[in-house]
């Protein structure tokens, strides 16, 4: 009984606060896909799938209560957006000043690749007494 | 004799050796002197028995409860099992310098006994040395693991918790540092052949120290990803966190410049590519450390924070400068004048080099993005896991394919016979990847299938190939298990296949769902039933824990708990994990009862093949191990002269 009172000291302390008294609601699998692509907004970069903040509970409760109402994805999605800004997403939206971190990828690829392309563009070879030359010197010890 | 005073004498000699053996080594190139040389040699001993006095001072201080040390009062409490004291040293940010420091000093000491031309010798233990001096110079000014408290407390608080809740922590952070202190050594030989203008053999003295710095860094990651698997209680192994990414980085690059290599090593190509990959690879881990360690981003695994930052930054600034800087110089005498084929096999080394390049720049620019926009426009935004995935799927696509093929490949010209083997593997791939589809998978999942295939019947081919052409010698196949490079690489390469099998399904295919479920209730979701018994908790000194008890239809009584720890102040999960061949079942306690214990809150997160991921860590350190380990002599077999 000892450990009861203890924990529920424990728990009063530093829990009360943040939990409501009646057990959290059940969540389907779809509530927890939305909630990995938002960002828990008090944590050190955790989605709301997976922090146990009370912020994060609250998001995935409020995830489920709206795909109840029949809310879409996206509508979810914009909710979070209007709370908390587009910070909230983890994809960066395709547009404004996180379309740069989109294309700087294929850009840079896209140049590795012309760099490549140079690098294997036919040259004019050797003749083929320097290529022999160049061969054996390489086996040399 | 005080721990803080050895300590300190431990990393205040450290410091002068490695700056007297900085000093001496330099003077010993420029003046052309063997002395020199030597008296450098004889501080490298001194130096790694310096650094290992301070580091048991440290250890010292711990088993002591010594708390008038900043370092033990922060990180160490009474009530710590022995395991945790021991594994203390590396739970925070001076201790983790103090081991990497340690580390370096013994990988000098190792490196500076293989005897090569007194002049590179000498620039090799310059670099060595200068590195120690960074590492001993932090230590000895900002972060110094050994700064003692006015008035020290009675008890501490004890490492992290999330560090305790797992043995792995006790090796993840070694094995990550053993890899990141190796490629000092490729990079140090890299900087004396560009010195001295002796650009080839540095690449074939140093394979040792690449690949031992490689399986490392490999066995460190993947028992990272394990550590957050079990620990912390999302069910995921890897989430973009920038503390993930810091320790990507190198690791892409050094496995960019261990491909590279074999081709300077075989044909004496791509010099410039080879110095610029282990330049950029051993840089990309002091950036890490600065980016992890600065406080600039935010991370679940920050786990060590101080005012490093800007000599981490100082210090990676250099490291790149003095790499690619001695490049430029002469970068006209390490151009490549062969004519290389796409179609052979350095080109598909140069092209598979270039996609784990390519990969580390996407994954340096979407770590940084966040850093940079708010820095220039104080807008925040958030560049996550979404963003990795997207980016990483087609290039990870693009090497498993490689992968398959460049073994295959003979140097220089495709004959005409492999063009029968290349179509029998792209057969494999489309059959593959139909049968997935067929069997009712996403595209993403049924490529994977086909390159698994893909790839396992490459290797298949060039096993048989091995044994087939040893029967015709009329020797006996079992000889090819001594080709301990090719035996070795296959099984690495048969891993990433298993690995990339792993991720995509488990990436693709992973179902959460959480219940909360009143006692004697019971619950069915992806394929388990489980009925809810009751909760109990239990005192275990240091923590409170709270056992959920379950009795499933398939895995007998399964307990997810909630560990309360005194210095948080919201529990953690303690997952339960059943492995199956198939699928995984993670069961979490996340909320309870607390009056009654009447009722708990149970989430099951169910992901296929996560199991065979962890098969892959093993077989890929398993692998490098079987090319490391010494073949044996052979001198009898040499001493026959075919004449």
């Amino acid at each position: 009984m000892r450990v009861w009172a203890l924990l529920f000291f424990l728990v009063l302390g530093v829990w009360a606060q943040e939990k409501p008294a009646s057990p959290p609601p059940d969540l389907s699998p779809e509530v927890f896909a939305i909630a990995r692509e938002l960002r828990c907004p008090v944590c050190q970069g955790e989605s709301a799938a997976e922090s146990n903040s009370g912020v994060a509970t609250e998001m995935r409760r409020i995830i489920a209560e709206m795909l109840q109402q029949g809310k879409t994805r996206d509508e979810i999605k914009a909710f979070f957006v209007e709370r908390y800004g587009e910070w909230i997403l983890y994809e960066p939206p395709k547009q404004g000043i996180t379309l740069w971190v989109w294309l700087l990828p294929v850009l840079g690829l896209a140049l590795l690749g012309l760099g490549l392309f140079a690098y294997f563009r036919p040259k004019k070879p050797l003749p083929p007494e320097l290529l022999e030359e160049a061969e054996r010197r390489l086996k040399e010890p | 004799m005080t721990p803080a005073l050895l300590g300190n004498l431990g990393v205040s000699l450290a410091l002068a050796f490695s700056l007297l053996g900085l000093a001496l080594s330099l003077l010993a190139y420029s003046q052309g002197d063997g002395r020199f040389l030597k008296g450098a040699k004889a501080l490298v001993l001194p130096a790694f028995l310096a650094a290992l006095t301070a580091f048991l001072a440290l250890e010292w201080a711990l088993l002591t409860h010594d708390f008038s040390l900043a370092y033990v009062a922060r990180n160490h409490s009474t009530q710590d099992p022995l395991w945790v004291t021991l594994v203390t040293p590396w739970a925070a940010l001076e201790g983790s310098i103090l081991l990497w420091g340690l580390l370096q000093t013994l990988y000098t000491l190792l490196a500076s006994r293989k005897s090569v031309d007194p002049w590179r010798a000498s620039l090799v233990l310059a670099v060595l040395f200068g590195i120690q001096v960074f590492f001993f110079g932090v230590m000895a000014t900002i972060a110094s693991p050994f700064e003692t408290l006015p008035n020290p407390p009675a008890d501490g608080t004890g490492p992290n918790p999330l560090l305790q809740n797992h043995w792995m922590m006790a090796v993840h952070p070694v094995l990550m540092y053993l890899g990141f202190v190796g490629l000092s050594v490729p990079f140090a030989y890299a900087v004396a052949a560009m010195v001295v203008r002796r650009y080839q053999t540095w690449v074939g003295e140093t394979r040792w120290w690449t690949l031992i710095a490689w399986g490392f860094l490999t066995a460190g990651k993947v028992a990272g990803m394990w550590w957050s698997y079990e620990v912390l209680g999302w069910g995921g192994y890897w989430a973009w966190d920038p503390v993930e990414n810091a320790s990507f980085i190198p690791w892409l690059l050094s496995t960019a410049f261990l491909h590279t290599a074999i081709v300077q090593e075989t044909r004496g190509a791509f010099k410039a590519w080879n110095f610029a990959f282990v330049t950029l690879a051993f840089a990309a881990t002091v950036l890490g450390t600065f980016l992890t360690r600065s406080g600039v981003i935010q991370s679940v695994h920050a786990f060590a924070e101080g005012p490093v930052g800007p000599a981490f930054l100082g210090f990676f600034l250099l490291v790149t400068g003095l790499g690619l800087g001695l490049l430029s110089r002469v970068s006209r005498e390490v151009r490549d004048t062969v004519v290389f084929r796409l179609l052979s096999r350095e080109g598909a080394l140069l092209l598979g080099a270039f996609f784990f390049a390519g990969w580390a720049l996407v994954v340096v620019l979407g770590t940084f993005y966040p850093l940079l926009v708010e820095a220039f426009t104080g807008a925040k935004v958030s560049v996550g896991a979404p963003f990795f995935n997207q980016v990483s799927a087609p290039i990870g696509v693009g090497i498993l394919l490689l992968m398959g093929v460049g073994p295959i490949l003979p140097w220089r010209r495709p004959r005409a016979e492999v063009f029968r083997n290349l179509y029998m593997l792209l057969a494999v791939l489309l059959l593959g990847t139909l049968l997935g589809l067929l069997r009712g998978y996403t595209f993403g999942a049924s490529l994977a299938v086909g390159l698994f295939l893909y790839n396992t019947a490459a290797i298949f081919l060039l096993v048989r190939e091995g044994v087939l052409a040893r029967l015709r010698a009329g020797l006996s196949p079992w000889g090819f298990l001594e080709n301990r490079r090719r035996v070795g690489s296959l099984l690495v390469h048969f891993a990433v296949a298993l690995m990339g099998l792993g991720i995509a399904f488990s990436q693709t295919y992973r179902l959460e769902s959480e219940k909360t479920l009143y006692r004697g209730q019971a619950w069915e979701v992806g394929g388990v039933r489980m009925e809810f018994l009751g909760v109990r908790a239990l005192d275990e000194g240091r923590r409170f824990a709270v056992e959920a008890s379950l009795r499933t239809n398939r895995f007998g009584e399964v307990r997810p708990r909630l560990h309360f720890y005194p210095q948080m102040n919201s529990p953690l999960p303690a997952p339960k994990v059943v492995y199956t061949p198939g699928n995984d079942y993670y069961f979490l306690l996340m909320d309870f009862d607390r009056e009654k214990g009447e009722w708990a809150s149970l989430r099951l997160i169910v992901t296929p093949l996560v199991f065979w991921m962890w098969v892959a860590g093993g077989l890929m350190a398993l692998g490098t191990l079987y090319i490391l380990w010494p073949a044996p002599r052979r001198e009898e077999v040499r001493g026959v002269s075919p004449a």
